[in-house]
């Protein structure tokens, strides 16, 4: 029996093309925006999740301001002038506390030093030159192209590793080991080249792909010690715990700047919570909007299939003159209407694949279309059709089938 | 045995002022095998008795019993059931789902009864090859002739196999050779041991019929049992009195009818499709209300 329902539910679907075209758009355009605006969150989300991953979960950032989390209620003090809340500045004494700090194995300063490099095009404009120490590949677990990245004992040396970017960007070799360009006057040499650093969108960090990494030593001299360090990163034993090591570097830093350093200390998946917050409320915010958008399509269902019910009023008469109980009729347009919607949610994630690869294709995202999205998004539709066609069904099932008849 | 007994039925439409007392009181019996002509005028209400015994509406007042069952007081589900099962209607317009071939709209009534795909398609094929259609199952209703049409949906109304044919105007929208290939399909159905109704406003029809019922004015106010290949003796009276308008009174028109009703307003102009049964029926009512005045 419901095979013979779902047929001239079909049939009819198959008999008005464009009607039933027009009464899925709605539903097609709803399923397509919320599959591919959750794509895109969830794209970017598995990203800075990759990224944590990549670097390990146990890397501990220092950064010279208290970074606002509001996930704390207690820490959020969102009173504050901005910049108050701002410690002082990493310095070299820093430094050599969170190197010397117990149960850390590796660390290395960020050391931004400003100032004009020149290579074989002339200026590089968009990248910068980091001061750092030899743990630093180890500590974002990158490893390197070509080359190799300095040792402490070229620490007072002019030497330089390139992000690949930075080296596409300085000269015209593809591999320019051995070469050298210019930067306060004074001639760096290039050891090494990174392999592709991982981007992500909304991320914190910033994008080594365009750096340019000297010894820190050089760096502090080159600027007269003025660079400030924007980020310390050290890695914890591993025998220990993250935290354990947090605690202790605080203290540490504590003494250094005698008692309250406002040194913001913190693992890797912290340092990440605030822009994944941002990330998920936007989420929410547009797959709210988009859910609106379903609901309108499945609005926009009710109200083609209540025309439709009083278009087919003699079909509904003959139908019944033939034997149809009201039951019949009443399943035969939900099933209708959940055959529009549930073909509108197919089409619609199709086009969500498309806009999918439109978007891989022509911009940096990369969404990521899970098959629960979609089995999801199949239901909803089909839920809609099923929910707002039963008011024009029951309308239908409950006609005079003598009225039903007469009418033309 | 009684198929069919009505007992003192009425049905009203409306309420208050507007009610219209479309059926009064009316009293019939019929057995099986019989095949009933139905005549009368417009409005008399032939259709509405006939919706009645069909179950596609229910009676105001008074019994119905189909079958030995009490049928008059039946939700409407119950009643689609035993419409599905034990009648078969074929109406004056054929009506046909457009979109369905010729082969799925005859199948329909059996979807219903919940038979197979494969076994509905069959019988519905051999009900079309019963009734000369064959060749055009897969056809659009749209592409046959009325002929045609209305023998296809007596194959529609016959594929359930039912106990009672209903028939409201079969011939209307045909024309004389149309007509009788329908009125012999029927007759053959009949002959067959089924139960036929039907309406018609053509008195030589009665030929075909064991039995004449006319109608006026909600009841029955003749029944006749006639034999078979013969035109009921009343059926030909009623084809006789009916006077033919002049040429005279076609020129004239509407005047005509204001005549005839010369207390009263020009009724409204009636819409309806076909021009010729329109004509028809203008010159019966007038010629009526000339009687009546």
């Amino acid at each position: 029996m419901p095979h013979a329902h779902l047929r001239a539910g079909w049939d009819s679907v198959r008999g008005a093309k464009i009607r039933s075209f027009w009464t899925m758009l709605g539903i097609i355009i709803g399923v397509a925006s919320v599959i591919t605006v959750v794509g895109i969150g969830e794209g970017i989300k598995q990203e800075i999740g990759g990224q944590i991953h990549h670097l390990g979960q146990n890397l501990i950032t220092v950064r010279p301001a208290q970074l606002l989390n509001g996930n704390s209620a207690g820490s959020n003090s969102p009173d504050l002038i901005p910049g108050f809340s701002i410690s002082t500045p990493l310095g070299i004494k820093d430094i050599n506390a969170i190197s010397h700090t117990n149960g850390v194995t590796a660390s290395a300063p960020l050391t931004i030093v400003g100032g004009a490099v020149r290579g074989d095009h002339g200026m590089y404009r968009n990248g910068f030159v980091v001061g750092t120490t030899s743990d630093l590949p180890g500590l974002l677990n990158q490893s390197l192209q070509y080359g190799s990245f300095f040792s402490s004992d070229s620490y007072d040396m002019n030497v330089a590793v390139l992000g690949q970017n930075a080296s596409n960007a300085l000269f015209n070799e593809d591999v320019p080991l051995g070469r050298s360009f210019t930067f306060h006057g004074q001639q760096f040499v290039v050891e090494g080249i990174f392999n592709q650093f991982t981007t992500t969108p909304l991320s914190q960090q910033a994008n080594f792909n365009n750096a340019i990494f000297i010894p820190n030593q050089v760096a502090e001299s080159l600027s007269k010690n003025t660079a400030p360090t924007y980020e310390m990163l050290a890695r914890p034993a591993a025998h220990e715990k993250a935290s354990a090591v947090i605690a202790r570097l605080k203290t540490a830093l504590d003494q250094v700047h005698g008692g309250q350093s406002g040194l913001s200390v913190q693992s890797g998946n912290q340092d990440l919570t605030a822009s994944d917050q941002i990330l998920e409320l936007l989420t929410r915010l547009i797959a709210g909007v988009a859910a609106i958008s379903l609901l309108v399509g499945g609005i926009g269902i009710m109200n083609v299939m209540l025309v439709s019910v009083t278009e087919r009023m003699h079909e509904i008469g003959i139908r019944k003159a033939i034997g149809a109980t009201n039951r019949q009729i009443m399943s035969q347009f939900i099933i209708e209407s959940g055959i529009l919607s549930l073909i509108g949610g197919v089409l619609g994630i199709l086009l969500a694949f498309f806009a999918d690869f439109m978007l891989r294709t022509f911009s940096s995202l990369h969404p990521a279309i899970s098959w629960q999205v979609v089995v999801l998004a199949s239901a909803v539709s089909l839920l809609i059709g099923i929910l707002f066609g039963t008011v024009p069904a029951i309308k239908a099932a409950y006609k005079d089938p003598i009225e039903a008849l007469r009418s033309e | 045995m009684a198929l069919i007994e009505l007992q003192d039925v009425s049905k009203l439409y409306g309420f208050g002022d507007a009610t219209t007392l479309a059926l009064d009181e009316v009293d019939l019996t019929i057995t099986k095998g019989e095949f009933v002509a139905v005549m009368g005028p417009s409005g008399s209400g032939k259709s509405t008795l006939m919706n009645l015994i069909g179950l596609l509406d229910r009676p105001s007042h008074g019994d119905y019993r189909l079958d030995n069952k009490a049928v008059a007081r039946l939700k409407t589900d119950q009643a689609a059931k035993i419409r599905r099962d034990t009648i078969g209607f074929i109406l004056q317009s054929f009506n046909f789902l457009p979109r369905l071939t010729v082969l799925e709209n005859v199948a329909l009534p059996l979807a219903y009864k919940g038979v197979s795909l494969s076994r509905r398609t069959k019988l519905a094929s051999q009900m079309l090859e019963r009734v000369g259609v064959q060749n055009r199952e897969y056809f659009f209703p749209s592409q046959l002739s009325g002929g045609q049409a209305q023998c296809a949906a007596i194959a529609r109304a016959l594929v359930n196999n039912p106990k009672i044919i209903i028939a409201d105007e079969p011939t209307g929208n045909l024309d004389s050779s149309g007509s009788r290939l329908v009125m012999e399909l029927l007759s053959d159905i009949h002959k067959l041991g089924n139960t036929v109704l039907f309406v018609t406003h053509n008195p030589e029809l009665t030929r075909f019929a064991t039995r004449v019922v006319y109608m006026h004015d909600g009841t029955i106010i003749h029944d006749e049992q006639t034999a078979l290949g013969q035109v009921a003796p009343k059926a030909r009276k009623v084809l006789y009195t009916i006077p033919a308008t002049s040429e005279e009174d076609d020129l004239e028109g509407v005047s005509v009818m204001m005549k005839a009703f010369p207390h009263k307003e020009a009724p409204p102009p009636k819409r309806k499709k076909a021009t010729d049964k329109s004509t028809r029926r203008k010159k019966r009512s007038v010629s009526r209300r000339k009687k009546a005045s």
